[in-house]
């Protein structure tokens, strides 16, 4: 009888013991620290439509909506991608009522452009070859005295992981040559497939693809979205802010859901960091 | 009691399956270094490909514990729940198949201690067979692949979220920490053989409902239609053990996670004791 006992209060333990522990106990945000100095607010965002759509890149109709979330917002640096020209960035400018300047990536071997805003009157743009397309940075100092900000509007590959491999690992090469003193940060869409525990399967060649080039990114930068959720339609996390992992306190990483028109498939991802 | 488990004792590491097992699992290990070898060499030799030098650029990634923690990942989840399946399973149906359970039960012994005793043995012998694997590896690592820092990195391990590394010496802890939360998680399925060793009479069928129940559970946890049945599988929760790798310790979920697993293994072990100690031997 004493063995039963035993295992009755052995088990009884466990179910409390169990109880007792907090699995779920949520982590601060990245790299959130006490103190506070100027504040960066940056966002990236695909505005492009979903696959299925005839013409998949960005509409101009529904720039008028995208300028109006990004003068709500008040973000002091833009990534956009999946604009459909230069002519596009024109229009959106307009709308922005000359509150911020722009330019474009050159359209390599892609039918759309990458493209980056910034409100810095005396900003520079830089083009980034990668993969036989091109990134665009805006490179501009928040204050006359702060250090010079490098931000990076990039798109990978939607349907190939060697592909976003490759693009991922010279995009982060190219970053890493900046000067020390500068502070880089790069958005975009990756399309990374990360999501390990919602696959039916044990491995894919692109998920391990994905995982690695993640895996080189996060090697020198942080994932400052990582906390923020879904990015895009069907519960995916592929539009990604990725930045210095010490240079930076991160102040606010949020998914803005209500944003967006026609049938585009993204939200922007809004990142708010304390230089 | 403590005669009792000496018998049960020797009696284990006379039976076939006892070294059955360790000479499974060395065969498993030079398999394992052969497949690394050839992977690592391919990977990172004269022939790697322009994009593989963005993940593998240091060629210390593949070394003896990367080895070990691979080769342990990998057969943790299919290979040493057969053979801990198959000693449980064997535990009460064997001795009823061979008809010595009657005799044994004649004997001022009672049921309960006859039971766990046999169950102390095969906690025992669980820990012995990780033990003796994740050693194995260990030195097999040391002599053929070369040491080094344990680095991780987001992948088909499913591990980490980013990349981390462990300090050799850090690592060497961790794997001995793990000898100790895989034996606990393995008990789990431990205590479902000895369940079904006691309902049934053949310990074939026995094992085999034991890994059925198992692997049922263990692929269908996978499958993203059932996501929302995966936090009720004992398989899930089995899972914790792994978390000792991670380069911080999520104690919280270890805790919660190893607790469960504790619940399972009384739980069902008292099932195996009422079951047993009220059951009618007609063998």
């Amino acid at each position: 009888m004493w063995a039963k006992i035993v295992l009755i209060v052995l088990c009884g333990v466990m179910i409390g013991a169990a109880a007792q522990f907090d699995p779920s106990r949520q982590r601060s945000l990245l790299a959130a620290g006490s103190r506070d100095g100027p504040r960066l607010r940056l966002i990236t965002w695909n505005i492009g439509y979903a696959a299925f759509e005839d013409d998949s890149r960005a509409h101009t109709q529904d720039l008028p909506a995208i300028a109006e979330t990004i003068l709500s917002n008040d973000p002091d640096a833009v990534a956009l991608q999946e604009l459909a020209g230069p002519d596009q960035l024109k229009i959106l400018l307009a709308h922005l009522k000359g509150h911020y300047r722009g330019a474009v990536a050159p359209r390599g071997n892609s039918d759309r452009v990458d493209a980056v805003l910034v409100k810095d009157r005396k900003a520079e743009f830089e083009n980034l070859p990668t993969d036989g397309k091109y990134a665009v940075a805006a490179l501009f100092h928040l204050q006359p005295q702060s250090p010079e900000i490098v931000f990076v509007s990039a798109h990978a590959d939607a349907f190939s992981a060697a592909r976003r491999r490759v693009f991922t690992g010279e995009l982060i090469d190219w970053a890493r040559k900046r000067p020390n003193k500068s502070i880089v940060l790069i958005g975009g869409d990756f399309n990374f497939e990360l999501n390990l525990k919602d696959e039916s399967h044990l491995y894919s060649d692109n998920v391990k693809n994905d995982s690695e080039a993640y895996s080189y990114a996060l090697k020198y930068f942080r994932d400052l979205g990582r906390d923020a959720g879904e990015t895009a339609a069907n519960d995916r996390r592929i539009d990604y802010l990725f930045g210095p992992p010490e240079k930076v306190l991160l102040r606010r990483a949020e998914v803005l859901r209500n944003a967006g028109a026609g049938q585009m498939d993204h939200w922007p991802l809004l990142i708010e960091v304390a230089l | 009691m403590f005669t009792q488990v000496r018998l049960e004792f020797l009696k284990l590491i006379r039976s076939r399956s006892f070294s059955l097992s360790f000479i499974a699992l060395t065969s498993f290990v030079v398999l394992m270094l052969w497949g690394f070898y050839t992977y690592a060499e391919r990977k990172a030799g004269e022939q790697a490909t322009a994009q593989f030098k963005y993940t593998y650029e240091s060629k210390s990634y593949f070394n003896g514990l990367t080895f070990t923690l691979y080769s342990v990942m990998f057969s943790f989840s299919l290979l040493i729940p057969i053979f801990v399946a198959m000693t449980a399973g064997g535990q009460i149906a064997g001795e009823r198949q061979s008809g010595t359970l009657r005799m044994i039960c004649i004997r001022p012994v009672s049921r309960v201690s006859l039971l766990l005793s046999k169950f102390l043995v095969v906690a025992f012998y669980t820990y012995l067979l990780v033990a003796f694997f994740i050693g194995l590896n260990l030195l097999v690592g040391l002599f053929f692949v070369g040491w080094g820092d344990l680095q991780l990195y987001p992948g088909a391990l499913n591990l980490v979220d980013e990349p981390g590394k462990l300090a050799r010496d850090e690592a060497l802890w961790r794997f001995a920490y793990a000898s100790l939360s895989g034996t606990w998680s393995l008990l789990v399925i431990a205590a479902v053989a000895m369940l079904f060793s006691v309902l049934f009479d053949n310990p074939s069928t026995a094992t085999v409902a034991t890994l059925a129940l198992y692997l049922v559970f263990h692929i269908v946890g996978r499958v993203e239609f059932f996501e929302h049945l995966r936090p009720y599988f004992f398989t899930t929760d089995m899972d914790f053990w792994r978390d000792v790798f991670k380069p911080e310790i999520p104690w919280q979920s270890f805790g919660r996670y190893g607790s469960i697993c504790g619940a399972y293994i009384f739980g069902i072990l008292l099932a195996a004791v009422v079951i047993f100690d009220r059951k009618d031997i007609t063998t």
